[in-house]
């Protein structure tokens, strides 16, 4: 499968002078190399439109036919596709991996000391191989280990990444990244939330670079995930902010061309506004499927590049835990008002052979 | 008891039970606005499940409005920002309620409530001549976000 890697020289300009501007960001968190959302992104944004309509043909057509095909996805909640558990189990293929996206509502000492609340939530985090997390709420640092701790009793191996606190009041909440250590790997050198100067956004997306672990380690698939909640009150200005930050981070390093941006929009794809007109992206969580306990609000979602993301598979779904776990509708809410989005992608990089510097800190020297 | 008047037990477990329970209701929970938005500024156990019932629960009932109006100048900015964020989703329904959010945008020392102020502003559709000043002076701050949410405020206004 060929990958196409376009990269205009205006890019690699507008990237450098990014770079040179956003050094510090928030509470020290950042890291120099990522993006911000702000003023100076608009006016580059508006620039390099011209640039990127070049050769696009019409967009929103590839917008919608895309959106069609995203409705090939295998799970859902309303008996029209496979159970998810069904895909989604501890014996994964070697093949393929899972990614997927959990508000779970005010993850604190509170939910933490109910033990089947735990145990679902371990449950849960075991069916994926990389699980952004939304609204860790709690002024103690344990909350996470925690919850490892329980995913990790049966002997599973996962691992965390947690972001700073962010909030406008004293209630703050924390993303955080959980992620299967014998099967995916994390960069500890991509690291970060986005810097915000301007304050477009209530909690700025917390990004991390990963890769699936292959043999041989260069080949396998890699990207940044853009883990976002937007605040329910500020809906289109937060989405917007989203449609400027995506695009962004798909030119943040030159050896990285997949952006998977998951999380919690308050948003249903209808609602996407200009981040659902950036060219040639797609998002898996269409129709008629529900993503939270309720089954009212299509609020969850993934969304990616459909030409540089070329190893989704075309298979995802929402994690019915009432179903799966057969507990009543008023004990899911006990774990969460949301449910689970997952997707799942290829391994393998799509084209791993036109990578300029596929690399992980780790990696032996070629 | 009802989870409202639980959720104003001297028990601080009693409370955090109430708030967790009305998080669990969706918009169905607006009948306890009022004594979330208070509740928001409680200790944490209690305090953040009501702002997760908050953050779900959409507009309050209209008999709600006067409470929440008395809220806007706690000395607690999580319970003045929740109060003015009910209001906001209220629309023009909260309109009498403007004189207390111009004052919060003029004199609240808190970016996060003044900001919020100017936001209710433009989405009760404020018409006072004060309000309009408030947030023209409001578009003038060194503050960005302030800045740019009086802004649209005033052309919510004018819309």
């Amino acid at each position: 499968m060929a990958k196409k890697k376009k990269k205009s020289r205006f890019s690699s300009i507008k990237w450098m002078i990014i770079t040179l501007l956003s050094s510090g960001g928030l509470g020290g968190f950042m890291k120099p190399d990522l993006p911000f959302i702000g003023p100076l992104t608009q006016r580059l944004m508006a620039f390099a439109k011209s640039d990127e309509s070049l050769g696009q043909g019409n967009l929103m057509n590839q917008v919608k036919a895309n959106m069609t095909g995203a409705g090939n996805g295998v799970a859902g909640l309303n008996g029209q596709q496979a159970a998810p558990a069904q895909l989604a189990n501890s014996n994964r293929p070697s093949s393929s991996i899972l990614i997927a996206s959990f508000n779970i509502q005010v993850l604190g000492k509170s939910k933490m000391a109910k033990p089947a609340v735990v145990e679902v939530l371990a449950r849960v985090i075991r069916q994926f191989d990389v699980v952004a997390i939304q609204e860790v709420r709690a002024k103690e640092d344990n909350i996470l280990p925690q919850l490892v701790a329980a995913v990790n009793a049966d002997g599973h191996r996962y691992n965390f990444i947690i972001g700073p606190r962010l909030g406008r009041t004293v209630s703050k909440e924390q993303y955080a990244f959980v992620y299967d250590t014998t099967r995916i790997e994390q960069d500890p050198s991509a690291t970060g939330t986005l810097s915000d100067p301007t304050d477009l956004m209530h909690r700025e997306p917390f990004v991390a670079r990963f890769r699936a672990r292959t043999n041989p380690p260069e080949q396998g698939f890699s990207f940044w995930l853009m883990n976002a909640h937007t605040d329910p009150d500020e809906v289109p200005e937060e989405v917007d902010a989203l449609s400027q930050a995506f695009p962004l981070m798909l030119n943040a390093r030159a050896d990285e061309d997949d952006v998977i941006l998951l999380g919690d929009l308050n948003a249903s794809e209808r609602q996407f506004g200009n981040l659902g007109k950036i060219p040639n992206i797609t998002w898996t969580v269409t129709g008629n499927t529900m993503t939270n306990t309720r089954q009212n609000k299509a609020y969850d979602n993934i969304l990616f590049d459909r030409i540089r993301t070329s190893e989704y598979t075309g298979r995802w779904g929402v994690y019915d835990i009432e179903g799966v776990f057969g507990i009543t509708r008023e004990d899911a809410l006990m774990v969460s008002d949301h449910l689970p989005v997952w997707a799942e992608f290829s391994a393998w990089e799509a084209a791993p052979n036109n990578r300029m510097a596929d690399r992980f800190p780790n990696d032996q020297p070629r | 008891m009802d989870e409202r008047e639980r959720l104003q037990s001297a028990d601080a477990d009693q409370r955090a039970a109430a708030a967790e329970a009305l998080s669990q209701m969706g918009p169905d929970a607006a009948y306890a606005a009022v004594e979330l938005v208070a509740a928001s500024g409680d200790q944490e156990s209690v305090g953040e499940w009501s702002v997760a019932a908050l953050e779900e629960l959409g507009p309050p009932p209209e008999e709600a409005i006067a409470g929440l109006s008395n809220l806007i100048a706690d000395t607690n900015p999580t319970v003045a920002y929740w109060a003015m964020t009910l209001l906001g989703r209220a629309g023009p329904t909260a309109r009498s309620c403007e004189n207390q959010l111009t004052n919060a945008l003029h004199q609240s020392d808190q970016d996060s409530v003044r900001e919020r102020a100017a936001w209710a502003l433009g989405k009760i559709g404020a018409t006072s001549e004060n309000a309009v000043q408030a947030l023209q002076t409001a578009t003038t701050t060194s503050n960005p976000r302030l800045t740019r949410l009086a802004k649209r405020a005033l052309q919510e206004i004018q819309s």
